[in-house]
């Protein structure tokens, strides 16, 4: 299971669009969500709409809060997220093997066994999320927060059975505003790491869609040498929650 | 994400399952969970509790806690007594399950009511609720005043099994405030002492809210510890009896809930509990009057007997 989490406060303006980056990275079977994070009497309407369509077309959900509710949501988030993927595979077993369309169409007397399998799976299934932090000026106020909802989100994946990983990127790159750097590679265990986000004033470009190509080349450069990927089709359905 | 915010029934709506035709008619609101909201129902002249969900797959594993627990301990009165789906009239399903209701108010309501001389006892009992959850192999996580129903003399009762957690797994749901992970008190495994690191938090939340609201306020993330709680601990007199049994629990120390509960029973009767001054003392020549009437009573009921003047029954 592959998601790529979204933390940003403003519009993107250069180069591609996020919307498209977005459509790509559902097409290599990566969910993408966003959070918007707004502090009290800050209005980000211009942003929410492409918040929205970001999410809707990487398969994914997006949530417009403030700082304080930002950890609850990554977690929610996540959570949500892994157990939507599982039942879209599950769906997809259960056409072929009961012809219901979904859980939800099963009797209810049905659902207990198929639940505890989708239960048993969101826990035990690999899982690998890529955070990508927006770190313009108009962010750096915020950093504390997104960087204490990175480490509870750590906290909240160790507890899983499955292998949990993730890897944080921010943008822009403070070079020429185009991109964005990895900030922390694949890891499980981020108890060493004393600051993970760069507190420098950065450029004001925003280029979320760019960004967002370069973390999903990084996804695909993990993949190469390894052979799980037939394993990982399965997981990734067509259907949008 | 689908919610259940969207659906809202109004009292007299009456609600057919889809699949076994069950008739409920909702009389009110009762409460909102993590995965749904809970109505009171009437169903053959009987009340009953409905939580309908807006995700199946979430209630549905709500369920599945209900079941395995209900199959644990046969001889009590079920729980969970029927699982259905509801159409409502915009065509959209919704998954509900009936459930038995239970009469109480939820913990900090029933202590500010009827006193906090009944807060040993109720904790005992929470802790009893907690180590039969725990012995059936599932841990309830998401722990918090509002989840605790408090019936009469102190009977208790856990409602909202959202947060209910195979041992082992990872916490399903769960509420900052009394999650240990964020006092940088250890993992999100589902154990014992997760649930136990959540009731003590309870107990400072009962008597010393404000001061741990305050803490939540003021301390950095990575400053906030077990022992910042502990410090709380001492200040109440409902608490003082219990601060060692306290810091104990924020530390992790006890095996089960089952010893935890065994503890916190020895401190009850180990004659460090004082009861709460009254707050409404009775007079002293008010008290001698009863006496004396209890006296006139007494000897009433002797001559009485004596005279054979008593129904048969009662002599």
């Amino acid at each position: 299971m592959r998601q790529l989490l979204l933390i940003t406060d403003g519009c993107s303006n250069v180069g591609m669009s996020p919307v498209v980056a977005a459509a790509h990275a559902k097409a290599e079977g990566i969910t993408v969500n966003v959070i918007g994070v707004v502090e009290r009497g800050e209005s980000i309407s211009s942003a929410e709409v492409e918040i929205e369509e970001i999410a809707r077309a990487g398969g994914g959900m997006s949530r417009l809060v403030n700082t304080h509710q930002l950890s609850q949501t990554v977690q929610m988030m996540t959570r949500k997220t892994v157990v939507t993927t599982i039942q879209q595979a599950v769906n997809k077993e259960l056409r072929q093997v009961f012809g219901a369309e979904s859980v939800e169409a099963l009797p209810p007397d049905r659902r207990g066994e198929v639940v505890r399998v989708i239960d048993e799976l969101g826990e035990s299934s690999p899982l690998k999320i890529a955070l990508l932090i927006d770190t313009s000026a108009s962010m750096r106020p915020k950093l504390a927060a997104v960087e204490e909802a990175i480490r509870d989100l750590v906290l909240s994946l160790q507890s899983r059975s499955g292998r949990s990983e993730i890897a944080v990127f921010h943008f822009p790159d403070s070079e020429n505003g185009e991109g964005c750097v990895c900030d922390l590679d694949w890891t499980d265990n981020i108890a060493g790491v004393k600051r993970i986000l760069p507190r420098l004033a950065m450029r004001g470009t925003t280029p979320t869609g760019p960004a967002m190509m370069q973390v999903i080349d990084f996804f695909r450069q993990g993949d190469y040498g390894r052979t799980i990927r037939g394993e990982m089709d399965g997981m990734t359905g067509e259907d949008v929650v | 994400m689908k919610t259940s915010s969207e659906l809202r029934l109004a009292p007299g709506t009456v609600i057919t399952g889809k699949w076994n035709r069950g008739r409920y008619r909702v009389e009110r609101l009762l409460g909102e969970g993590a995965n749904g909201k809970v109505y009171l129902v009437e169903h053959s002249r009987r009340l009953y509790a409905m939580k309908v969900g807006g995700d199946a797959v979430d209630l549905q594993s709500e369920i599945n806690v209900l079941r395995s627990l209900a199959s644990r301990r046969r001889r009590t009165e079920p729980f969970l007594l029927a699982v259905d789906d509801y159409v409502h009239r915009d065509g959209k399903e919704y998954p509900f399950y009936i459930m038995r209701y239970v009469r109480g108010s939820v913990l900090h309501e029933y202590l500010q009511r009827e006193g906090a001389d009944w807060f040993p006892l109720v904790g005992y009992n929470l802790l009893g609720k907690l180590a039969e959850l725990h012995e059936a192999g599932f841990v309830f996580g998401d722990l918090k005043r509002e989840n605790v129903l408090v019936g009469s003399y102190g009977r208790v009762e856990l409602v909202d099994y959202g947060g209910a957690t195979a041992i082992g797994k990872s916490v399903r749901q769960f509420t900052e405030l009394y999650d240990r992970g964020y006092w940088n008190a250890g993992s999100r495994t589902a154990e014992g002492t997760y649930d136990l690191f959540s009731f003590a938090v309870l107990c400072l939340h009962l008597f010393e809210g404000r001061r741990l609201l305050q803490l939540t306020k003021t301390l950095l993330p990575q400053n906030r510890s077990p022992a910042d709680l502990i410090r709380l601990t001492t200040g109440h007199p409902a608490l003082k009896p219990f601060a060692g049994w306290l810091a104990r629990a924020l530390g992790g120390e006890f095996a089960s809930a089952r010893e935890g509960a065994a503890a916190w029973q020895r401190i009850m009767y180990g004659g460090g509990v004082k009861p709460a001054r009254r707050r409404r003392s009775t007079a002293g020549w008010a008290a001698g009057l009863f006496a004396c009437t209890m006296i006139a009573l007494a000897a009433a009921i002797v001559w009485m007997i004596s005279e054979g003047m008593l129904p048969t029954g009662l002599s």
